[in-house]
């Protein structure tokens, strides 16, 4: 799932500055899932623009809410047509995917972010989530135990451990598991530890071809696939 | 800083909510089982609020005569009630006692217009007479009831002890019913029904009782110094002074024999005994007052029956046998067989035969009786064989209880006056749905286990002396503490909107009982019968996709913040403080209304059924409706849930976040505790105020010197 957090009050104030009307938009997925633009959000955001609005004015705004099941497939935004008629801008509280989508459906409005999407996670307990996936596009968590040394080692390193584990703890920061230990006894219990004597070779991320889009369907233009 | 409440949000989902406020909770197990359905949650939710006359109003509304009930009824509702699972039930009849008394139920005065001309003849003024006749006078029918008896009241007032039934409690509601147009004809034996009709009754209600004991069938029953129990009581009640030795025995494990024993005891008969012949376990006669007879020295002798009577008045012989349990009959329970050999001797001055009775309807009453010589009936119309008469109560079912025979009347009110305007009798009108199903064990062990708490009694020393009421009320602590037990069974949350649950599983985590689960198909429940109503799931789900079941539990908050934002913008008192306050326990009538007084200073009060209800979007709400600081007072350690302290503190915590971010104080938010021993919560306020005024004083300071 998309993990993300909502912006600073300060700067979505800046952004929405320009705007009279504006429609804060929630996303009913991995928004709501990661608490920052579920319906509960959208409205707790209204009504502390309200508040802020009341301390220090800037600009006059009215605001209306909307959310969505999901702002990143464009046959739930038709729902939207109505609703934007009449405001001057969309503060999407959907990830960066969503604020794209919104953006695409409706040209003439100015979509703006009110989240920083920060990463792929999961829920590890009630309002906790954590990075588990770095969408880096080569994965090789069969090489490392199912244990992404990407996104869980703070250092990012491939052929781990480096010298500053300690204790199954990592020397940048003591409270956090040393992925390189986590992969190692989870290759030991699968026994696969000669997968530690390997050496992978550094990746060049710069050289990554990003691959921009993906099909799960096939391909049936008439000529391509048939013989 | 204020603004108009409405503005304008066009918010769909919000109007969703406004327009499906549909009443989905379920009727509590409770509630099914009282006969008259009474709605047991909510007055108890009431008492424990402190609200004692709303809740007497929810009692009359289903109960004819709640202050009877309140003494005497044998409270089917507690057998039921799912809080035995968790460890007691709630003490349902006493907390009523405590409503009617508190409540001012003597003051309430009955009503009723005449509307029809038709008029309806009740046969017998006992629970079921008396309540047709209320509910008859309250649909408008001219109603006269013949009692045969100098005075009214059936078996309350021959048959139950003066010191489970005060005769005023009878005597007031008797009188209420005169009040509102119902004649009684004392000393009016009816012997034919035609009679009746022709007197110029169109409907009958034929509620005679059933007053005829049953006989033991044994050697010696008709001796002088043999006496059945109805017969007995009745002439107690009556003020005969039956004749009664010093040595007595009664036959029988009913209530009928305990009162009878016990009212020997209080006639200062040196020895009471109970004979009976089946074992503890077996004895139909209610716990408690098998409990209370022991207490005042009454003995009790299980398996024991008598077999033959000797001797004349005053110096009896009984001869008795013992009795070994064997294959249960008919009724389920085991038969009682006789041990050859076991014979022995009582030496008496007084037997009391006290082993059931059955009724007894004159020849000329024309109606059809059946089995154990009881009326029959149509169960659904109470008609008997004959036009224009009906029968119900005891006559129709054998000996039952008070409940059960006020339900009766009043369903024969409604059944007449179907009869009486030409209507097709409606079944039943329409019923919620009822929960079922059993406590899970991690529930249970989740809820707080409360003592019950019983009101007090008499020492049996000073209830062995006379005829004073044996229990007494609560005092208003114990009531609030007893009611806060009911655990809201069917009051629960349930995700209405399932089209916009993400599946998050934040009701899952964040349920302190672990109630919603993932079923197969991996869609979220939450099953009502687990469901513990505490809202904390309602408050925290980000989709907003639950709700409670009950509307009114839904809109509380919001209309109560609504209410006092616009109550405050007339008072134009400032700084405006808004205070979200549980509204159980003795805050309601006590440290609250402390707090109120405080209005003068702009502390306004949201009056909330547990904190843990607060939402962050409550909160902020407040500010964004001109509040100068707010504070959310809960009960502490009183409260009945768990985790409501955590969720509090996660909801204060993040308006605080959002509050700095705004550039207002974080202070401007507080917690208290209502029920706090180390320090008053109305001087922790008066400082909270104190901190708000200069912080107020600061920010208009501020606002002059920007411009
Ligand atoms: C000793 C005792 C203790 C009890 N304790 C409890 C208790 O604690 N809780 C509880 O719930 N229940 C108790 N009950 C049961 C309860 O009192 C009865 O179920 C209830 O009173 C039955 O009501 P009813 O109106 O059908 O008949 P009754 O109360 O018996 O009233 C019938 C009336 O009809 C009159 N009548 C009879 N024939 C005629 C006639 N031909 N013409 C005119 N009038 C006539 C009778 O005089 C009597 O007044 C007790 C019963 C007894 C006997
Ligand atoms: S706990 Fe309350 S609602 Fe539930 S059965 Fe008992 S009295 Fe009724
Ligand atoms: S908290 Fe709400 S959105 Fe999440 S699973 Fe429960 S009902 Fe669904
Ligand atoms: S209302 Fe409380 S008890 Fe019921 S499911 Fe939600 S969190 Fe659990």
């Amino acid at each position: 799932m998309i993990v993300a957090e909502q912006k600073p009050l300060e700067e979505v104030r800046r952004m929405i500055a320009p705007y009279q009307r504006v429609l804060i938009l929630g996303c009913g997925t991995c928004m709501t899932v990661c608490n920052a633009g579920g319906e509960r959000e959208v409205s707790f955001l209204h009504s502390a623009l309200k508040v802020a609005q009341l301390k220090s004015p800037n600009g006059t705004h009215t605001f209306s809410e909307y959310t969505v099941k999901r702002q990143c497939d464009p046959e739930f935004l038709e729902l939207l047509v109505d609703k934007v008629a009449d405001i001057d801008a969309v503060l999407s509280l959907g990830c960066g995917i969503g604020v794209q989508a919104v953006a695409e459906r409706f040209p003439d409005m100015p979509v703006l972010p009110g989240v920083n999407t920060s990463f792929l996670g999961m829920t590890s307990e009630w309002g906790v989530w954590d990075e588990r996936c770095a969408a880096c596009g080569d994965c090789r968590l069969d090489d490392t135990g199912g244990i992404c040394p990407i996104t869980r080692c703070t250092k990012g390193i491939l052929n781990g451990p480096c010298a500053g584990s300690k204790n199954g703890k990592c020397e940048a920061n003591k409270d956090m598991d040393c992925a390189w230990i986590l992969i190692y006894k989870r290759l030991e219990r699968l026994g696969q530890l000669e997968k530690m004597r390997r050496y992978y070779p550094p990746r060049n991320f710069r050289t990554i071809p990003r691959p921009k889009r993906l099909m799960s369907k096939a391909n049936t233009d008439l000529g391509e696939n048939d013989g | 800083m204020y603004l108009p409440v409405s503005d304008n949000i066009q918010n769909n989902q919000v109007n969703r909510m406004k327009e499906s406020s549909p009443d989905h909770s379920l009727m509590p197990p409770c509630q099914v089982a009282c006969p008259l359905h009474m709605d047991i949650r909510e007055y108890v939710d009431l008492v424990a609020q402190g609200k004692i006359m709303e809740a007497l109003q929810v009692i009359r509304n289903d109960n004819p005569f709640p202050s009877i009930c309140a003494y005497v009824c044998n409270q089917p509702c507690e057998e039921a009630c799912r809080r035995r699972q968790v460890d007691k039930p709630v003490a349902i009849r006493a907390l009523k006692r405590f409503a009617v008394e508190f409540g001012g139920d003597r003051m309430i005065q009955a009503k009723a217009k005449t509307t029809h001309s038709e008029r309806v003849a009740i046969v017998g003024s006992g629970p079921a007479g008396l309540a047709a006749a209320y509910y008859l006078r309250k649909l408008g029918y001219p109603a006269t009831i013949f009692e045969a008896d100098s005075e009214p009241g059936g078996m309350l007032r021959v048959g139950i002890p003066e010191y489970r039934l005060p005769r005023e409690v009878l005597d007031t509601e008797v009188q209420r019913l005169i009040q509102m147009g119902v004649e009684i004809r004392i000393n009016t034996r009816v012997v034919s029904l035609d009679l009746l009709f022709d007197m110029g009754y169109q409907a009958i209600f034929v509620a005679i009782g059933a007053h005829q004991s049953l006989r033991m069938g044994i050697e010696g029953e008709d001796n002088s110094g043999v006496i059945d129990g109805a017969t007995f009581l009745r002439e107690v009640n009556l003020g005969l002074k039956p004749s009664l030795g010093k040595r007595v025995a009664v036959v029988g494990g009913g209530n009928v024999a305990i009162d009878a024993a016990r009212t020997a005891l209080r006639l200062r008969a040196r020895k009471v005994s109970i004979l009976y012949r089946r074992s503890q376990a077996e004895m139909p006669a209610d716990h408690v007052e098998v409990e209370q007879a022991l207490e005042e020295g009454v003995k009790i002798q299980f398996q024991v029956a008598p077999i033959r009577i000797k001797g004349g008045s005053k110096q009896l012989s009984v001869t008795c046998v013992r009795m070994e349990l064997g294959e249960p009959d008919a009724s389920g329970r085991s038969r009682p067989v006789p041990i050859k050999g076991s014979e022995f001797n009582e030496e008496l001055d007084t037997l009391i035969s006290a082993i059931g009775q059955a009724p007894q309807t004159p020849g000329d009453f024309h109606v059809r009786v059946g089995k154990d010589s009881t009326i029959q009936v149509d169960p659904v119309t109470l008609t008997t064989n004959r036009l224009g008469v009906f029968a119900g109560g005891d006559a129709v079912t054998g000996p039952a209880t008070v409940v059960e025979t006020l339900a009766t009347g009043r369903l024969a009110a409604s059944r007449i006056d179907d009869y009486l305007q030409h209507r097709y009798p409606v079944t039943s009108k329409e019923e919620r749905e009822t929960l079922t199903g059993d406590l899970l064990p991690e529930t249970i062990e989740m809820i707080r286990k409360t003592e019950r708490l019983e009101p007090p009694i008499l020492p049996p020393e000073a209830r062995a002396k006379g005829f004073e009421p044996v229990e007494l009320v609560y005092d208003w602590e114990s009531a609030i503490n007893e009611a806060r037990r009911c655990l809201r069974c069917g009051m629960g949350a349930e995700i209405l909107f399932q089209d916009k649950c993400a599946t998050c599983l934040t009701c899952l985590r964040v349920c302190p009982y672990h109630v919603p689960y993932l079923d197969d198909s991996g869609t979220i429940q939450i099953p009502a019968e687990q469901c513990q109503a505490c809202g904390i799931c309602v408050a925290e789900c980000p989709a907003k996709a639950i709700v409670l079941r009950n509307p009114y539990d839904r809109r509380h908050i919001t209309e109560e913040l609504d209410y006092v934002v616009k109550s405050a913008a007339q008072s134009k008192s400032k700084p405006l403080i808004i205070g979200f306050c549980c509204q159980y326990g003795l805050f309601g009538t006590g440290t609250l209304a402390g707090l109120w007084r405080g209005a003068k200073t702009g502390i306004w009060i949201v009056p909330v059924l547990c904190v843990a209800k607060v939402e962050a979007e409550h909160i902020l709400r407040a500010y964004e409706m001109g509040a100068e600081g707010v504070f959310i007072a809960g009960c502490g350690e009183q409260c009945t849930r768990e985790n409501t302290a955590f969720w509090i503190r996660q909801r204060v915590e993040k308006v605080r976040r959002t509050l700095s971010q705004i550039g207002l104080e974080p202070e401007r938010l507080e917690t208290f505790n209502l029920a706090a021993t180390d320090e008053d919560p109305v001087k922790a306020l008066d400082k909270f105020t104190e901190k708000i005024g200069g912080l107020h004083l600061i920010s208009v300071i501020m606002q002059e010197v920007k411009k």
